[in-house]
């Protein structure tokens, strides 16, 4: 009889070993993925810097040979994930998939001026969409990452002008409105989404504040009148 | 500690008290206490067997010489800690007196004797307190009593890197502020209070001093990587300030260049992984606030810049300022 608890007790305990080894994997792996994810910020933050804007392209480039690395972290993650266990040990990825949704959108939008979609955002990360197909991109992962990217895009709204581009602040302005109306078709739970959608609003009102501060200046580039009466409407609505 | 244990013997002694006095007296108040007293001598009253053993103690037993090696053990780490702290303070008022006065430097004219005065006063701060923090440590683990000094010392990393920005546009790295405070004892004890302080406390209490000095006879205030960034996390938010105070003296430039540069110092701080380190993560949150505020007033130099007077233009940004340049210290 208590050969028989000892012995239940006994494997209780090598199961817990096996997570314990397993959640150490886990750590390894995402932290090299967080890594390189910080690499590639750095390397995005120039487009902040003076002169940087012309080097745009360059820092794409660079960003989007670095996510290499990202994909095959992510498939090594992948390898050790059992099918059913995602959200199990999501804590331990979801930070720097958040992150590198964010990149995989910052890096889309500057070379494109589109918004990234969860397909795009999943290539680049080297994940699949869906839950069926294996180890996936969470959509709330995916939406937190289009969050921060809206705060970026403030910033670098009020950077551009500093720089002398009067024309991007247009591109971002339309952009984060269009981001924004997004967000509101979403039935929110009031949770982390929930908070960090709320700072979206400020950084709406900053960008409409550039453009605007650009509209009475007669700084708007090249736009013909009607153009910029469709641009303020824009950004009355939003 | 102390208090508590101030607190108890006095309350032994009214116990006491109130025990012999009550058995002389005969009157109401005291029936009730004989009649307490009367079931005492039944039964065993807690604390009358120990304190038997207290007057029949021998002084000379093993353990109580054990403990009163304890007690000068443990007096001699409060001691040094608390001399450090106080050594800590002056650091932390002297160091932000000397930012305040950095602060002032709004014309080239002055430029020269400000940094001179600024540079004099952080010399004495390294030849001075920290020589005196760099004695006590001498032979000691110096993270045993980090936590009593790295308030100054971060506020003294804040005031020398400010100092060094704007002498030379850089920033000094942690080898060169370590360096700083290094001292070899070939050098002539100049300034000798804290140290014949230090020395005295260490000849009288043998028992616990290791007091080896180095090989090489070199000691150090230890600087923690750690409390080096989180110094420079500190310097952030003065050149901000700087950065506004500049629009009120017309230096447009300047403002332009030290926003720059906060900007480099914010991509630095997103390169390295920060987790473990609350403290670092919380003063990013304030860096990324101060940069966006820096960022906002050249913008706004930009937009505006032709628009507005000069002196007014200070009055525009830091209208939008405002909450947060409240939240400063307050310290001068």
């Amino acid at each position: 009889m208590g050969e028989l608890v000892s012995e239940i007790f006994t494997s209780f305990q090598d199961y817990l070993n096996r997570e314990q080894v397993l959640r150490e994997e886990i750590r390894n792996i995402v932290k090299d993925i967080e890594q390189t994810a910080r690499e590639i910020l750095t390397i995005l933050q120039n487009i902040h810097h003076e002169g940087g804007m012309k080097e745009i392209p360059a820092s794409c480039q660079r960003a989007r040979a670095l996510f290499g690395s990202i994909r095959e972290g992510y498939k090594k993650l992948a390898e050790k994930i059992m099918v059913d266990q995602y959200y199990r040990y999501h804590d331990h990825w979801r930070f720097v998939t958040q992150r590198s949704a964010f990149l995989a959108s910052l890096v889309t939008y500057l070379e494109s001026g589109h918004l990234a979609s969860r397909e795009t955002v999943a290539e680049m990360m080297g994940v699949e969409v869906q839950r069926s197909a294996g180890f996936h991109l969470d959509v709330e992962d995916y939406l937190m990452g289009l969050l921060q990217l809206s705060s970026e895009m403030s910033r670098f709204a009020v950077n551009s002008v500093t720089c002398g581009d009067y024309s991007r602040p247009l591109q971002i302005s339309r952009f984060v409105a269009e981001l924004n109306a997004g967000f509101r078709l979403l039935n929110l739970k009031n949770d982390s989404l929930r908070k960090r959608f709320d700072a979206l609003k400020y950084d709406v009102k900053k960008i409409e504040e550039v453009v605007y501060d650009l509209t009475i200046r007669g700084l708007k580039p090249g736009t013909s009148s009607s153009n910029q009466a469709g641009e303020a409407d824009m950004s009355d609505k939003a | 500690m102390l208090k508590a244990f101030t607190l108890a013997t006095f309350y032994t002694v009214v116990c006491l008290f109130t025990h012999t006095s009550g058995c002389g007296r005969k009157g109401r108040s005291d029936r009730k206490h004989d009649g307490h007293h009367g079931e005492g001598k039944n039964k065993h009253v807690i604390g009358d067997k120990a304190r038997e053993v207290l007057e029949s103690i021998d002084v000379n037993s093993p353990v109580i010489k054990c403990f009163q090696q304890y007690a000068a053990e443990l007096d001699f780490k409060h001691d040094k800690y608390e001399r450090i702290v106080k050594l800590s303070r002056d650091i932390t008022i002297e160091s932000k007196r000397i930012i305040f006065l950095l602060h002032t430097l709004d014309r080239d004219s002055k430029r020269e004797t400000v940094l001179m005065e600024a540079m004099v006063r952080l010399t004495h701060l390294v030849n001075v307190q920290f020589k005196a923090i760099a004695n006590e440590l001498k032979g000691e683990d110096p993270y045993q009593y980090m936590k009593a000094y790295n308030a100054g010392l971060q506020e003294y990393i804040e005031a020398v890197t400010f100092h060094h920005y704007l002498t030379n546009n850089s920033l000094p790295s942690w080898s060169k502020i370590q360096g700083d405070l290094t001292y070899t004892d070939k050098e002539v004890p100049s300034e000798g209070d804290g140290r014949s302080i230090a020395t005295g406390e260490e000849s009288t209490v043998v028992t616990c001093s290791t007091g080896s000095p180095d090989k090489d006879g070199s000691f150090e205030t230890h600087v923690s990587p750690v409390d080096y960034i989180l110094g420079v996390a500190d310097l952030t938010g003065e050149l901000m300030r700087k950065c506004i105070n500049n629009l009120g003296s017309g230096n447009l430039e300047g403002c332009y260049h030290t926003c720059t540069f906060v900007r480099e110092i914010y991509s630095g701080f997103l390169s390295v992984n920060c987790t473990g380190f609350k403290e670092i993560s919380r003063k990013l949150v304030t860096l990324r606030q101060s940069l966006g505020k820096m960022e906002n007033a050249c913008y706004t130099i930009h937009v505006r810049g032709s628009e507005i007077p000069k002196h007014m233009l200070a009055d525009v940004i830091n209208r939008k300022q405002d909450d947060f340049l409240e939240e400063d210290e307050g310290f001068y």
